[in-house]
């Protein structure tokens, strides 16, 4: 027999103090209340009867003693958490993972897959040994310990109870290895995984030695009927701003066919409402081509033909946001370029003013861009962007070097660049071109072996792009390049590109565009909390893991700048909800977990104590009240 | 304040249970008047200051003859005796006198105790009794006691002496240790003429009862006990471990209460009364056991004409 709660000392001392009090209230309860009487002698008749029983109630008494003493023993006994030397179990260093992916949700749990989670956990922290110590992490697409390495039962519960359940998929590798580098150098160390299995990448990719760490999963869920919008896009056309074109893609991960309705909301007003049946496993694209209107949020809903809802309903709606649309402001100031001019119309939205030079600039007027034809003035002030062509002279954003460059073309361009979407600048001949000599921070877009050509920048907070020639001087304006290359760059200066992002997807870094120069912006997010998150290179950095739409605010508040984006799941993975039965990680199967049962617990013992203590107060209370004598 | 004594200060009653100051309020004016006229017609033709005496002294009724010694009174000699027998014989007449009654009230703390003191009710029979016996025009004394006589209201007689007699008992408080013979010893020896002497008592008395009944008894006066009962004597409210002592004299005892003892303490108060009652009848002196909860007016009439103190 040995003893694996408070040491032995400490039994003593708790010992000693409690029997102390036992002692005292036995010698307390002895001290009779003093009570008058009428006439004292008839009392003597009876109790001339009555001392016959005394020795009765003498030893009545110190049974009575006894029996609390013994009681207490008792007591004392359990706090030391006896156990046969053959049960017993070296402390074990436990890990604890509780998957918050957002297939959690799925409501086949009591009353999800979360909660069921999270009381698994729960019935493993209690039934954990005395020697026991366990981490508490909650696993989305981030790591989150919860806790710190402890036996402390109170502590581990408030942390399984502080988990939160998200709507993005688990990053189990980053998990794990976190697990395995908390256990390094740890006895008996255990890795816990409380989840469905699905873990949202391939179980053969985790090539983590788990070394002589034990892995045990605990598995929750067990329906699979769901349906998923897995793709939610919409687009305006780049020629045709007013149109736009939605792209939805809905996936069946369940084992047998479902029927579906899928209904299209824009602006909370349903455009469109659709049955079709998928069969399992099938993701079904569905376009809706030429949309238009005034629509700026859209939202798709999915549910089940016969009106019900599929085991996850997270994955059953998706948000997304058209860009604001507005005419952009475009002061042009050129002496005459008909290619620039005619490229200009293409776009309705745009509303073009031409300033010859001779009249630059224009007071009182504010412009989203300024194209700058052949000229390179002083900027004035409400000039907006600025888009250089053929920049020369001091006034050039990008320093002009002395001579020229004969008979270039693009040899090297930046593909990903917002600038060039949707075409390319390949074989275009340029006969003459100014040597471009861009600062270190600005971004060469374009260039020929010779110099740079296309570069990208900010001067004082305002972005601009220099062209290092005319147009005239080259074939450009014969492709379909220049209009769009022009297109895209008074898009990306207005932020208002057709390569905008419709909706993020959660458990991913998302940088959203701030049209500011700030370090950070203030998100609001869908459920009304409010943070601050950092701007790095005209970009809000965020991870989000919930879907819905977020509303951004940067700058200051004078001339703050507002954007609304959303997020949604959108991930196959994640929504293919069918438990699985084992875990394996680095070809070593996940065992299940042992070792844990509710036995004689602190907190047992605590109650059990209180209760002993409750009780004698109440029967030395009432024994005094001459309630229960 | 030691604890016995808080004890016993909670243990009394409020305020307006302990108030005796109205004790002799106009209502229980009218009630006394009214139990002396009914006792008058009742008892009609017997209720004046007719009682014979066998003391012997200036009545007109003839009694009996005793021998001459010098310094007699000449005029009673019966000459007719002289000249028959030649001896000189005075003649004797039985003397008629007014009834002393000696209303013997006890006040020790045990009359005091409880909720319901049985001193309040001793009181108002005692002013009830005085007012009869002043309006017989019989003398009428009160004395209250302890273990001493605490008090003295000398004899008295007439109707409107009443009132003296209910500031006497307005002074009067239950305080102090029961003997009633020591006290009653004292009251002999203060009180030549004999007559008759109405205890009233709960006999709560350490040293018994029987020594103070006898003291009256043998000094040659005509005893009556009234003993006043208080039914809730029998069932104290006592439970569990107690240390128990007596209210007068201090004397601590250790008890566990337990129904059983309650019901014991149950008999031996019964088998107290008993022996009460018993030792009264067997020394032939009248005894009324005086339920304290029974209206005072309906003992006067009811108990005191069963027991024969009135007519």
């Amino acid at each position: 027999m040995e003893f694996l709660g408070l040491p032995l000392t400490t039994l003593l001392s708790i010992g000693a103090g409690a029997g102390a009090l036992v002692v005292v209230a036995y010698i307390l309860r002895l001290k009779r209340r003093p009570v008058p009487v009428h006439f004292v002698k008839l009392w003597e008749r009876i109790l001339r009867e009555k001392e016959a029983t005394s020795l009765f109630s003498q030893l009545k008494r110190i049974l009575s003693l006894l029996l609390q003493l013994l009681l207490l023993t008792l007591l004392i006994f359990a706090l030391g958490d006896p156990r046969s030397a053959a049960a017993i179990i070296e402390g074990r260093n436990l890990v604890v993972l509780i998957d918050a992916s957002a297939s959690m949700q799925a409501t086949d749990g009591t009353p999800t897959r979360f909660e069921s989670a999270r009381q698994q956990a729960r019935d493993l922290v209690r039934g954990m040994g005395g020697s026991d110590r366990a981490l508490i992490v909650q696993m989305d697409a981030t790591v989150t310990p919860l806790s710190t390495m402890t036996d402390e039962i109170p502590v581990l519960e408030s942390a399984i109870s502080s988990t939160r359940v998200t709507e993005s998929r688990a990053d189990f590798p980053r998990a794990l290895r976190f697990a395995l580098d908390s256990l390094v150098g740890l006895s008996n160390p255990e890795v816990v995984v409380i989840s469905d299995g699905r873990l949202g990448v391939s179980q053969d990719a985790i090539s983590l030695p788990l070394g002589e760490v034990k892995l045990s999963y605990v598995k929750v869920g067990q329906r699979d009927i769901n349906a998923a919008i897995t793709q939610f896009s919409v687009r305006r056309y780049p020629l045709d701003k007013s149109r736009y074109e939605v792209m939805i893609e809905v996936s069946n991960t369940s084992k047998e066919p479902l029927e579906l309705e899928l209904s299209l909301y824009g602006d909370d007003t349903l455009v469109d409402l659709t049955k079709f049946r998928v069969g399992p496993g099938e993701n079904l694209p569905r376009f809706y081509p030429n949309l238009s209107g005034a629509s700026r949020s859209l939202e798709a809903r999915l549910t089940l033909a016969n009106g019900e809802r599929d085991t996850l309903p997270v994955d059953d709606h998706a948000y997304a946001l058209l860009p604001e649309r507005r005419r952009a402001r475009i002061q042009c100031v050129t002496k005459g370029n008909t290619y620039l001019e005619a490229a200009l119309l293409l776009d309705e939205y745009l509303d073009v003013t031409l300033v010859d030079p001779a009249s630059y600039p224009v007071l009182g007027q504010q412009y989203d861009v300024t194209i700058f034809d052949n000229v390179t003035p002083d900027v004035a002030p409400g000039s907006g962007a600025l888009f250089y062509v053929n920049p020369d002279g001091d006034r050039s954003p990008v320093k002009v070097g002395k001579g020229s460059l004969e008979g270039v073309g693009f040899d090297t361009w930046d593909k990903k660049s917002p600038l060039l979407r949707w075409t390319t600048i390949q074989n275009v001949n340029i006969a003459t071109a100014r040597k471009l000599e861009p600062k270190q921070e600005d971004k060469v877009i374009g260039a020929s072996f010779d110099g740079p050509l296309l570069v990208m920048g900010r001067r004082a907070g305002k972005p601009f792009v220099a062209m290092g020639f005319d147009v005239r001087d080259s074939d450009l304006p014969l492709r379909i390049s220049w209009p769009l290359l022009l297109l895209n760059t008074i898009n990306e200066f207005v932020n208002e590109d057709t390569s905008y992002i419709s909706s993020y997807r959660t458990g991913t870094l998302w940088r959203i565009p701030v049209a500011v120069d700030v370090s950070e912006a203030n998100l609001e997010t869908p459920w009304g909390a409010k943070q601050t998150i950092p701007v790095l290179q005209g970009h809000a950095v965020y991870l989000g893991q919930s879907a819905g739409v977020y509303r951004m605010t940067a700058g200051p508040p004078d001339a703050s700048v507002q954007v609304a984006f959303a997020a949604n799941l959108s991930d196959v993975q994640e929504s293919t909800i069918a438990p699985l039965d084992s875990l394996e990680v680095a070809g070593k199967v996940a065992g299940p977990v042992e070792g844990f049962r509710v036995g004689v617990r602190r907190e047992f013992w605590i109650y059990l104590l209180l209760g002993v203590v409750a009780l004698t107060t109440i029967e030395w209370i009432t024994y005094h009240r001459r309630i229960t004598v | 304040m030691g604890f016995r004594a808080f004890i016993r200060r909670v243990s009394l009653p409020p305020p307006s249970i302990r108030g005796e100051d109205d004790l002799f309020d106009d209502e229980f004016q009218r009630k006394i008047e009214y139990l002396a006229i009914v006792s008058r017609r009742v008892f009609a033709g017997r209720m004046r200051a007719e009682r014979r005496t066998r003391k012997t002294g200036s009545g007109i009724e003839f009694a009996d003859h005793r021998d001459y010694v010098p310094g007699d009174d000449f005029r009673y000699l019966d000459w007719n005796v002289y000249q028959r027998f030649g001896r000189l014989l005075l003649r004797l007449f039985e003397e008629e006198e007014d009834l002393s009654i000696y209303l013997i009230l006890d006040a020790s703390s045990s009359m005091g105790f409880g909720r319901n003191k049985k001193i309040v009710y001793g009181k108002r029979l005692i002013a009830a009794l005085a007012y009869i016996g002043l309006g017989n025009l019989d003398r009428v004394a009160l004395v209250t006691t302890t273990d001493r006589v605490l008090g003295r209201m000398p004899s008295t007689r007439g109707k409107q002496r009443i009132f003296r007699v209910f500031q006497f008992l307005r002074e009067t408080h239950a305080d102090g240790t029961t003997d009633l013979a020591q006290a009653l010893k004292v009251f002999v020896s203060q009180h030549k003429r004999r007559g008759l002497a109405v205890l009233v008592s709960d006999l709560y008395d350490p040293a018994g009862f029987e020594n103070g009944i006898n003291t009256l008894r043998f000094n040659k006066f005509e005893p009556f006990v009234l003993h006043l009962v208080d039914p809730s004597d029998a069932s104290p409210p006592l439970r569990g471990d107690v240390r128990i002592y007596d209210c007068e004299t201090g004397e601590e005892r250790e008890v566990t209460v337990t129904p059983r003892v309650l019901q014991k303490y149950r008999q031996a108060y019964d088998d107290y009364l008993n022996e009460v009652q018993a030792f009264c009848t067997k020394k032939q002196v009248p005894y009324v056991q005086a339920n304290i909860h029974v209206p005072f007016e309906e003992m006067v009439l009811r108990f005191l004409r069963r027991g024969g103190i009135v007519g």
